[in-house]
C-alpha cells in the first residue's frame, strides 16, 4: 500500500495563479484527493449596498475583478432595470456588446499569456500580452481606462463612440488577424505544449453536467451552454453560435478559448456595420422595487446578478455569482487523478478568478 | 429577432419542508443548479435557489425564521450546492443538516461572526440602509489614525 | 527544427524595435479620453456640495464657510461621477494620472477672493402656481427649502441655498426662479 502524503499547495505559490489553497492528498506524485479552501480576499462588497445609493453601486460592482470587470458592471444594470422594467435603446445594447467583447479578447489573451507561463514557456507569455495591450488602447481610447471602465450605468452607457470610430477600431482587429493566427498556432501545435496539455484533467460530458460546470469548462467537455444564446444585448441580431469541442481535456478547453477570441473579432466587426443610431441612454425615474435575477456570459462563464430593492433609494440586496465559483467542483474532480506538476496547469485550465469568487 | 427569454423570472415560494421533495422532482427533468443566496427580511432569512435549463430559469424561495435557522442541505442532489451553503453559514448562520463537505464555519476567513445576520439584530427588522452616516463615522476614525496626509494648495 | 512554431516570431522580434517604452524618462502620450485626474474651474463653481454627496469614496470635500474644495488625490477612484452631476459644469477630467507618492494627497482649491458671494445674484422665488408637492425640497442638496402640504407654506433658507438650480429643473409647475 502507498504511502499517504499531505501537501498544502497555495494560497501564496510562484507557479500558482490565484490564492486559491488546495489540500492535495498525495500517493507517491499521483494526485488521490484535492480539498479546496478559498475566503483569502474577502472583501464583503455586497455589503457595500447600505452605503451607497444604487445609481453609484454601480462603480463599486465593477471593481469586483479587474479582468471581467465590463461584465459585472452589465451585470449589475441589466438586473436593476430587468427591477424598474426598463428597456434600454438599442445603440446602447449594441455598444454595451461590443466593449464586452472587447473584455473577452482581452481576458482570452491574458489567460494565453498565463497558460505559457505555468508550464514555463516565457517568450509565448510575453507576447500574448503584446497582442493584448492593442486591446486595451482600444479601452482607453473609447472608455478613457485600461482596466476599469466606468461606463456602464443604469439606462444606457454614459459614453457615445462615432461610427467612424467604430470601423476604425474593426480595421484594427481584423490587421490583428495574421499575428493572432500565428500565436494560436503555437498553442495549438507545438510539440512542448501538446505534451503539456494533451490528455491531462479530463472531465467527461457527464460529469460536467453532473457538477454545473460552466463556460469553456463545460464547452470543452461537449456541453452545449452559452448565455449569450438567450438574446440579450445585440446577440440575437448578430447570429451567434457558441463554440463546443470534445475531448474534456485541457486541449479542448484551450481550443475553445482561441475559437472564442476569432468569434469576437467577428462579432465586433459585425455590430460595429449595423450600428443603429439614436440615444445611448434613457432617462430613469423612480427607484426599483421587488426582484430580479440577471445572468451574463462572462469571459470565464456564466454569472448570476440578483437584486432586490425595496422602493427606497438604497437596495435591499445584490448578489454576484461568478463562474468560478461554479468551476471549484469541477477543479476537484479534474485533480484526481492527476500528477503533481500538473496541478497549476489544472488550476489555470478553470480560469480562476479568486477575487471574483469572493468579492 | 428572437423572444428574449431572459426576461422570464418565475420565482416561486415553497416550503421549507418541501424543498427537498421540489428539487428532486426538478433534477429529473433536467434542470441544472445556478445558485443559491440568502437575503435577510424581517425577521426571517430567506434562501433563494435557482435552476435553469435552455436558457429558461426556474426559482424556489424558502423562508425560515432568522434566531437559529435550520434547514436540510440540497448537497445530497446537487452535489456542488455545497460552495454556497458554506458560505451561507459563514455569513447568514444558517445551520444545513446533511452538508456533504462541510468546513464547520471557516469557509471564509472573516473577522466577526456571521456579520450579515448579527445575533443582535436576529427576529428585528433588518438595519436602515444608512448610507452617508455610515460613512462619516469610517472617515472620522481614519482621520484620527491616518496624520500623514499631505496637503497641496491650489490655484 | 521539429516543433518550434514559435520560432518566425522570435526571428522577427530580433530585429524589430522594442514593444516596450521607456518610460520615465520618454513621456507617455495619453489618449484624448483618458480619465486621469479631476481638475475644477473655482471661478465657476457655486460650492453647492453636490459632488460630495455623489462621490462613492467619499474623496471630495467641499466647505461652505472657508469657500474651498479639496479632493483626496489617492482616494478619488476616476469614476467621473462628479463632472456629471455637477449643474455649473465646472468639473472635468484631465489626461494625467496622480504621480505616486508616500503620502495621501489631498488638493485643496480656494474661491477667488475678489468674486461675490451667491446672494448676489438673487434669491430663489416661488409664485403662485405652485401645489405644494414638495419635490423641490428633496431634491434641494443643503435641504433649504421646507414645504408644508397642510398649511400650504412653502419657504427657502436664503443663507443655505447655493443657487444650484436642481429645484427649478425638477419643479413639475415651473414656479420656481432666481431673481
Amino acid at each position: 500500500m502507498a504511502k499517504r502524503t499531505i501537501i498544502p499547495f497555495g494560497p501564496q505559490h510562484p507557479v500558482l495563479p490565484e490564492p486559491i489553497h488546495l489540500d492535495l492528498v498525495l500517493e507517491d506524485e499521483t494526485v488521490v484527493e484535492a480539498i479546496p479552501s478559498i475566503g483569502f480576499i474577502h472583501r464583503g462588497l455586497e455589503k457595500l449596498v447600505e452605503k451607497n445609493e444604487w445609481p453609484e453601486m454601480v462603480y463599486v460592482i465593477e471593481r469586483i475583478c479587474g479582468i471581467c470587470s465590463f461584465g459585472h458592471g452589465w451585470g449589475y444594470c441589466k438586473s436593476v432595470e430587468g427591477n424598474l422594467g426598463i428597456t434600454v435603446p438599442p445603440r446602447a445594447e449594441y455598444l454595451r456588446t461590443i466593449w464586452h467583447e472587447l473584455g473577452r479578447m482581452h481576458s482570452h489573451l491574458l489567460w494565453l499569456g498565463l497558460l505559457a507561463d505555468s508550464f514555463g514557456f516565457e517568450s509565448l507569455f510575453m507576447h500574448s500580452w503584446r497582442l493584448r495591450e492593442t486591446v486595451l488602447d482600444i479601452f482607453e481610447e473609447t472608455t478613457g481606462g485600461r482596466v476599469i471602465f466606468s461606463v456602464c450605468k443604469v439606462g444606457g452607457v454614459r459614453k457615445d463612440v462615432p461610427d467612424e470610430k467604430l470601423a476604425e477600431i474593426a480595421g484594427t482587429l481584423r490587421g490583428m488577424i495574421p499575428e493572432l493566427k500565428e500565436l494560436t498556432d503555437v498553442f495549438l501545435e507545438d510539440l512542448s505544449v501538446k505534451n503539456r496539455l494533451e490528455g491531462v484533467g479530463v472531465l467527461s460530458t457527464e460529469d460536467a453536467k453532473e457538477l454545473c460546470a460552466v463556460g469553456p469548462v463545460a464547452r470543452g467537455s461537449g456541453v452545449r451552454m452559452d448565455v449569450r444564446l438567450d438574446g440579450h444585448g445585440a446577440y440575437a441580431d448578430l447570429g451567434f453560435e457558441p463554440c463546443v469541442e470534445e475531448g474534456g481535456d485541457s486541449m479542448a478547453r484551450c481550443k475553445v478559448r482561441v475559437r472564442e477570441l476569432f468569434q469576437s473579432i467577428d462579432l465586433i466587426a459585425e455590430a460595429a456595420g449595423h450600428m443603429p443610431g439614436g440615444d445611448i441612454e434613457v432617462k430613469v425615474k423612480g427607484n426599483p422595487s421587488g426582484e430580479f435575477v440577471g445572468r451574463m456570459e462572462q469571459p470565464r462563464g456564466e454569472a448570476y446578478y440578483y437584486s432586490k430593492g425595496n422602493g427606497s433609494k438604497f437596495l435591499e440586496r445584490i448578489r454576484v455569482r461568478t463562474p468560478t465559483n461554479a468551476n471549484i467542483p469541477a477543479l476537484v474532480r479534474m485533480l484526481q487523478g492527476c500528477d503533481l506538476a500538473d496541478v497549476p496547469v489544472l488550476v489555470l485550465t478553470i480560469d480562476p478568478c479568486i477575487s471574483c469568487t469572493e468579492r | 429577432m428572437s423572444e428574449r427569454k431572459d426576461l422570464i423570472q418565475d420565482i416561486v415560494t415553497i416550503e421549507a419542508s418541501h424543498l427537498l421533495e421540489s428539487v428532486s422532482d426538478i433534477k429529473s427533468e433536467g434542470y441544472r443548479l445556478g445558485q443559491a443566496c440568502a437575503t435577510k427580511a424581517e425577521g426571517a432569512v430567506e434562501i433563494l435557489y435557482s435552476f435553469e435549463k435552455d436558457e429558461t430559469l426556474k426559482n424556489f424561495k424558502v423562508s425560515i425564521e432568522d434566531k437559529d435557522p435550520e434547514i436540510h442541505s440540497i448537497s445530497g442532489i446537487y452535489w456542488p450546492a455545497f460552495i454556497y451553503e458554506n458560505e451561507m453559514h459563514d455569513l447568514f448562520g444558517i445551520t444545513f443538516r446533511n452538508l456533504a463537505l462541510d468546513y464547520g464555519g471557516h469557509f471564509f476567513k472573516i473577522a466577526s461572526e456571521t456579520p450579515w445576520n448579527p445575533v443582535e439584530d436576529r427576529g428585528a427588522k433588518p438595519r436602515e440602509a444608512s448610507g452617508k452616516e455610515l460613512k462619516s463615522a469610517k472617515t472620522d476614525k481614519e482621520n484620527k489614525k491616518d496624520k500623514v496626509d499631505k496637503e497641496r494648495k491650489g490655484k | 527544427m521539429p516543433g518550434l512554431k514559435i520560432g518566425k516570431m522570435i526571428m522577427r522580434s530580433l530585429g524589430g524595435k522594442p514593444a516596450t517604452l521607456m518610460y520615465p524618462v520618454i513621456p507617455r502620450e495619453w489618449k484624448e479620453r483618458t480619465r486621469g485626474h479631476i481638475a475644477v474651474d473655482m471661478d465657476t463653481c457655486i460650492l453647492c456640495g453636490i459632488c460630495g454627496k455623489k462621490c462613492p469614496t467619499d474623496a471630495i470635500t467641499v466647505d461652505r464657510d472657508a469657500k474651498t474644495w479639496s479632493i483626496g488625490r489617492m482616494q478619488c477612484i476616476q469614476c467621473s461621477c462628479c463632472v456629471d452631476v455637477c449643474p455649473k459644469k465646472c468639473l472635468f477630467n484631465e489626461a494625467t494620472y496622480t504621480t505616486p507618492d508616500v503620502y495621501k494627497i489631498v488638493d485643496t482649491f480656494e474661491k477667488p477672493e475678489d468674486q461675490g458671494s451667491a446672494a448676489n445674484e438673487g434669491s430663489l422665488k416661488c409664485d403662485d402656481t405652485c401645489v405644494f408637492c414638495g419635490i423641490c425640497a428633496k431634491k434641494c442638496p443643503q435641504g433649504a427649502i421646507a414645504v408644508i402640504r397642510e398649511d400650504k407654506k412653502w419657504e427657502v433658507d436664503d443663507d443655505k441655498c447655493t443657487r444650484c438650480g436642481l429645484c427649478i429643473e425638477g419643479c413639475p409647475k415651473k414656479s420656481l426662479k432666481i431673481e
